[in-house]
């Protein structure tokens, strides 16, 4: 091969390299900025540590099974012969993150109802909607179809709670440990007796990286 | 020897090209030095709409950059903040956490452009101090909306950051004391006052002891008394006798918190240093701090046309922003003049291999050389324009009804400087109103 060869295939090389470098390039560009794919909302995505669904749904599915399989609700069905009625109260926040408690409180009352063992009642906002169009009905609405006044279902039990973090990051703020610990409780709205008390404990472990490119 | 002209010739374009890059690299900075006058001149006005909408121009011209997002964030936060919009403030104020969060994890890339241009590459990832005040304005704008449990929230965030940042620092002090062996260097944090805000303590303790959380206001009114005290040095002045702002750990004994901002931030400019001789030029630019004097010296309430109260100078942010400075000073100039020296060297160098090719492309090259060391080294002078300067706080007691408060600012002559009227009404279950008022001059 002589010299004038291996120069003409070297020159091919290269232009063929820069060809796929600026088709690369302008697949890249051709592409759009955001890209958006629906995923099972039950899929793990931890992107920045902090508190999110996945934490949330975890909370819900604990409380739901430990208040739904402990001996408060036997009981009072036994007694009562009927299913307990239960009124959300406040769940506190007294995190370090703004956390919306009614993700999963949202999720409780939905399995609570659809289990058919437990009442739920409209919580002090919810009823506050629903009395004012009952008042409202007192004067607009049809005789037939006016709902009674006074007639509300009043509630067993109430159930309150709080969230508490704690957090522990090491000097150099590379690596964060945060502790989460969401406690329900249901408390007898005659006697304050605790009938149940639920927990549910998350830990994670964030390490950031130094250095990116 | 034609060869060797040919690749002359495209070096010298390379290094044109490459000069015109850091001339328009320089030129940015300097615009964005423009529009962040510009937006505190708006800012110290009191016209926040004149503000938000230099803050839209600049994004459309895309003055703040990736790199500039916490400043942007941080500018909006409390623009939106002053006007009244706190759902906005807050959103700007949680997303300039996030970025300062995501900028722990450094650049290389960007570290490497600031080495060969100037600081202005580097991502501006926000000072400590302007970490802690953005949840006290945060606080504040929950405390607006009645959200106790947010301003909560904000009030742990702060007490966790100065926490860390007092293990930080003090901890370091107390390592590298136990280190030295020989016990004649005396090791301390020294007058370096970053990792405590008086201003966030007032407003913790004032927030726990009214949600009644006393043994959490105990702990912040201590901390407030240590921070009073390393302030005081900070500004040379004998410190205030926390005790007399002990009314705040006393839920019943006030129904009204008053804050009042004064003065603005610290203004930053660049100075330059040059070096030369017949055949070395070095060029190397680094910003200074000057505060900004205000010309308030002291907050008076008037309650009903009635009674009188002052409010108390709780922090100077102003000081702890120049101290800062102080602090990172000796990295700040080691980093300039070494990158300097590395730009000289270089240039140097490649002027001379050009030089000895050709004597009129070398004088090319010495000039291409000279542009690119003037338009590149550029002092970062970013910053938070629109952070007051000082910070005055009280509580009282007002009694049910509307209650008509004014706000005067004094001069140190007494003379009244502006003054803000406000009517709060008040119920037997108010739990806290806030007034909040600022005067930047």
């Amino acid at each position: 091969m002589n010299i004038n060869t291996q120069n003409q295939q070297i020159t091919a090389m290269k232009y063929s390299f820069l060809s796929i470098i600026m088709l690369a390039m302008l697949i890249t560009a051709c592409r759009p900025s955001n890209e958006v794919t629906r995923i099972d909302p039950g899929s793990t995505t931890d992107l920045s540590g902090r508190w999110n669904d996945t934490d949330a749904r975890l909370v819900a599915e604990e409380m739901i099974s430990d208040a739904l399989t402990k001996p408060w609700l036997n009981q009072f069905s036994r007694n009562n012969q009927q299913p307990p009625v239960l009124i959300l109260g406040k769940v506190r926040n007294e995190s370090m993150e703004h956390i919306d408690t009614e993700v999963f409180t949202k999720e409780m009352e939905r399995a609570f109802v659809n289990s058919g063992s437990v009442s739920m009642v409209a919580n002090s906002q919810e009823r506050q909607q629903v009395r004012d169009e009952r008042a409202d009905q007192q004067t607009n609405a049809s005789y037939e179809t006016t709902k009674k006044m006074a007639q509300e279902l009043g509630a067993d039990f109430m159930m309150i709670g709080n969230i508490n973090s704690i957090v522990d990051e090491a000097v150099d703020n590379r690596t964060l440990a945060v502790f989460y610990t969401v406690n329900l409780e249901l408390i007898n709205v005659e006697t304050n007796q605790k009938v149940w008390i639920g927990n549910k404990k998350i830990k994670k472990l964030i390490e950031r990286r130094n250095y990116r490119g | 020897m034609g060869s060797s002209k040919i690749h002359i010739h495209r070096f010298i374009s390379k290094l044109l090209l490459l000069g015109v890059i850091f001339l328009s690299v320089g030129c940015h900075s300097y615009m964005l030095d423009d529009a962040q006058y510009e937006l505190r001149d708006s800012f110290t006005d009191g016209n926040y709409e004149r503000s938000q909408s230099l803050l839209n121009k600049f994004e459309e011209k895309n003055l703040y950059k990736s790199k500039d997002k916490v400043l942007w964030n941080l500018e909006n936060g409390i623009i939106y903040h002053f006007s009244g919009q706190y759902d906005s403030s807050t959103a700007f104020l949680n997303r300039a956490e996030i970025e300062i969060e995501n900028n722990y994890t450094k650049s290389i890339s960007r570290g490497f452009a600031s080495f060969l241009s100037n600081d202005n590459k580097l991502a501006y990832d926000g000072e400590p101090y302007e970490n802690i005040y953005l949840n006290a304005f945060k606080a504040l704008n929950f405390v607006h909306q009645k959200d106790w449990e947010g301003a909560l929230v904000e009030t742990r965030r702060m007490s966790f950051k100065m926490e860390q940042l007092d293990i930080k620092i003090k901890g370091l002090a107390d390592a590298l004391s136990k280190a030295d062996t020989t016990g004649r260097a005396e090791w301390s944090s020294g007058r370096v006052n970053i990792q405590n805000s008086a201003f966030s303590h007032y407003l913790s303790a004032v927030l726990y002891a009214k949600t009644r959380r006393p043994d959490n206001a105990r702990i912040e009114f201590e901390k407030l008394g240590i921070a009073l005290r390393e302030q005081a040095e900070l500004g040379d002045y004998e410190p205030f006798d926390v005790s007399n702002l002990a009314q705040i750990r006393e839920p019943e004994s006030y129904n009204v918190l008053l804050t009042s901002f004064t003065g603005q931030s610290p203004i930053k400019f660049q100075e330059d240093i040059r070096l030369w001789d017949d055949d070395y030029y070095l060029k190397f630019s680094f910003p200074s701090v000057e505060l900004y004097p205000t010309q308030v010296s002291g907050v008076r309430v008037n309650i009903n046309g009635e009674d009188d109260i002052n409010l108390h100078l709780i922090e100077e942010m102003d000081l702890v922003s120049k101290d800062v400075y102080r602090a990172k000073q000796p990295i700040i100039y080691t980093r300039a003049l070494l990158r300097s020296l590395i730009k000289a060297g270089g240039s140097k160098f490649i002027t001379k291999a050009i030089e000895d090719e050709n004597e009129n492309l070398g004088l090319l090259a010495s000039i291409a050389s000279f542009i690119f060391k003037e338009a590149s080294e550029k002092a970062d002078l970013r910053g938070w324009q629109t952070l007051p300067g000082q910070a005055w706080m009280n509580v009282v007691k007002l009694p049910p009804g509307t209650n008509k408060v004014t706000l005067e600012y004094l001069s140190n002559t007494g003379r009244v400087l502006y003054s803000e009227d406000y009517e709060v009404d008040i119920t037997e279950n108010t739990q806290l109103e806030l007034i909040e008022s600022i005067y930047s001059k």
